[in-house]
């Protein structure tokens, strides 16, 4: 199926039920389907054709939802943007996929200026017309079509736009139904932002089964969240460990009742198998899958059956319905039980590759399948354990921040002579930013370097801590050796 | 620890919040801006205020009071802060 049929579908079956509920909007499938009906007119009208590229720069809302159906019904390609991007990466992206239109609302319409011409640059609110005259046409669109470009942090330094096809993500939306045992019934706490994967497949997932997304922005006071999911008496719950450890350290999580919640999803890298433990313990009604994945497998590749939670604490699991997971050695030969290895993965949700990037995608699709740079070993009943990554990536929150690409922003100010970005250990975020500085005798101050990253960087890419130093340790080759800076932490 | 007065409490936050979030520049932050709403802390920096308050006002923050109409703008933290200290 279509991903945008995925609305009708379920606009057809359950037109009355809340789709979506954000702030003080409740939003029926019936209306949801015709709105994003008059954002594709809009978008006919103004000239879009099959597999253009239309940004989506907006927060999670009713409208990101209208516009995401809108752009998939007039046959567009859906490009999510973090909204806290700022001009410097913004321009960047916009290079590479070159979009026809930019869809975004008066609060952020201000980070595109002298960027696109203003007349690409749609607003939301020419998509309030709830009653569209007729049913849009879809365009001749196939299940191999580009739907969406999702970016992603790259290994170089420069994000990798990873191309879903609407059979990509359909197929990965089917199996977390599958394994969730999601309803029409279900409704979930949608605190990860759409414009990642892990919060793109809680709304695809959702929709496909005439659920409800109720969508709230203040996890930075999480009680506040927890107040809607007792009033919404939701019965899902998606978060990455910082979330799971702002909910069990930082809020009033053990006063609140919430005998509607079902289960909880945890992606977004290793949680600690203490705060897996201690969680359970706070909400032993609660179902808590642990899961794995990446972009470029359209969000999810692994899960762990909760059945198994406490004997195999620790693990990612098993392959998701549908996707085949093996670990290889770096000769593409199936390593034993024990043995470690990169795991890589089959399957219809596996990405058609990266935008504009024929050798990073040759680097990772090869014959055997996925490349997922993640090591990992298998038990004897076939349930995986990550050990590390390959790549260099730092890990804080929800984001993954690349390393070299902080060393590049930051080596162009005047006064840098070179630098190194490395994660540190960090209590609620996984991991924090640390930079590591060598001065080249022009004088400046810790808050110079600081505001100068605050002009090139989204906000999650600040350094949280600074250190000037006299050199950074190298390998004979030249390269920093992050791994001895990360010792020194 | 002496008492300090509304403008006292005022002072020391706003010094706070300049300081650490906003790079020692305040201009663009009124006493009723929203830190959540002009983007200008995060879920860990809702914390470090939180520790800030308990550090220097001498009250432990409860779980339950960490909600906007408590933390998030300066007139917020003004009340909250004024309303605990008085009360001790």
């Amino acid at each position: 199926m279509l991903l945008h049929e995925l609305l009708r579908n379920s606009a057809h079956k359950y037109p009355s039920k809340t789709a979506v509920v954000y702030q003080k909007e409740r939003v029926t499938y019936l209306e949801l389907d015709k709105r994003s009906d008059h954002c594709a007119h809009v978008l006919l009208d103004a000239g879009i054709r099959k597999g253009n590229r239309v940004a989506l720069f907006l927060d999670n809302s009713v409208d990101y939802l209208v516009a995401y159906f809108g752009i998939l019904k007039s046959g567009g390609v859906v490009v999510p943007l973090n909204t806290q991007f700022v001009h410097r990466e913004l321009e960047s992206l916009l290079d590479d996929f070159t979009p026809r239109f930019v869809i975004t609302d008066t609060a952020h319409r201000p980070a595109f200026k002298g960027l696109i011409d203003p007349k690409f640059l749609l607003d939301t609110g020419n998509f309030i017309h709830e009653d569209s005259p007729f049913r849009v046409q879809a365009p001749d669109i196939s299940l191999k079509d580009l739907a969406m470009i999702i970016y992603t942090s790259g290994t170089t330094g420069k994000p990798k736009g990873v191309m879903l096809s609407h059979e990509n993500l359909f197929s990965n939306a089917a199996s977390i139904v599958e394994y969730l045992h999601l309803k029409h019934s279900d409704s979930i706490m949608v605190i990860l932002p759409f414009y990642y994967s892990y919060g793109n497949s809680l709304l695809t997932t959702h929709i496909k089964v005439g659920a409800t997304l109720v969508i709230d922005n203040r996890f930075i006071f999480p009680n506040v969240v927890l107040d809607l999911m007792e009033k919404e008496q939701v019965t899902g719950f998606a978060g990455v460990p910082s979330h799971f450890a702002i909910l069990l350290r930082k809020s009033a999580l053990r006063k609140y009742n919430l005998p509607k919640l079902r289960y909880v999803t945890q992606a977004g890298g290793g949680m600690p198998a203490s705060m897996i433990e201690e969680f359970t313990q706070a909400m032993p009604h609660v179902k808590f899958f642990v899961m794995y994945g990446q972009t470029e497998a359209s969000a999810r590749l692994t899960y762990l059956n909760p059945a198994f939670l406490k004997e195999k604490l620790g693990s990612i699991g098993k392959a998701i319905p549908g996707v085949q997971i093996r670990v290889l050695n770096e000769q593409g030969v199936e390593v034993e039980a024990g043995q470690i290895g990169e795991m890589v993965a089959r399957g219809r949700n596996v990405m058609l590759g990266y935008w504009n990037a024929p050798e990073e995608t040759a680097n990772v699709l090869r014959k055997e399948g996925l490349w997922t740079g993640d090591l990992a070993k298998v038990d004897e009943e076939g349930f995986i354990y990550m050990v590390s990554r390959k790549k260099e990536m730092i890990k804080s929150g929800a984001n993954r921040i690349s390393p070299l690409e902080i060393e590049d922003v930051v080596s162009r100010m005047p006064g840098v002579m070179e630098c190194a970005a490395i994660g540190i250990p960090d209590e609620i975020l996984g991991e924090a930013i640390k930079l590591c500085v060598v001065k080249n005798g022009i004088p400046f101050s810790e808050n110079d370097l600081l505001l100068f990253c605050k002009k090139n960087l989204a906000a999650f890419k600040m350094p949280r801590v600074v250190e000037f130093v006299e050199s950074l340790p190298k390998t004979s080759t030249g390269k920093i050796k992050r791994s001895e800076l990360v010792g020194k932490a | 620890m002496a008492a300090m007065n509304e403008a006292d409490i005022r002072k020391k936050l706003r010094e706070f919040i300049k300081n650490n979030f906003l790079l020692g520049n305040d201009a663009n932050l009124t006493d009723d801006d929203s830190f959540m709403g002009k983007g200008i802390v995060d879920s860990t920096g809702i914390l470090e205020v939180v520790s800030f308050v308990e550090d220097n006002f001498g009250f432990k923050l409860p779980d339950e009071d960490l909600m906007p109409e408590n933390l998030d703008s300066i007139n917020n933290l003004v009340k909250y802060v004024t309303a605990r200290t008085s009360a001790q």
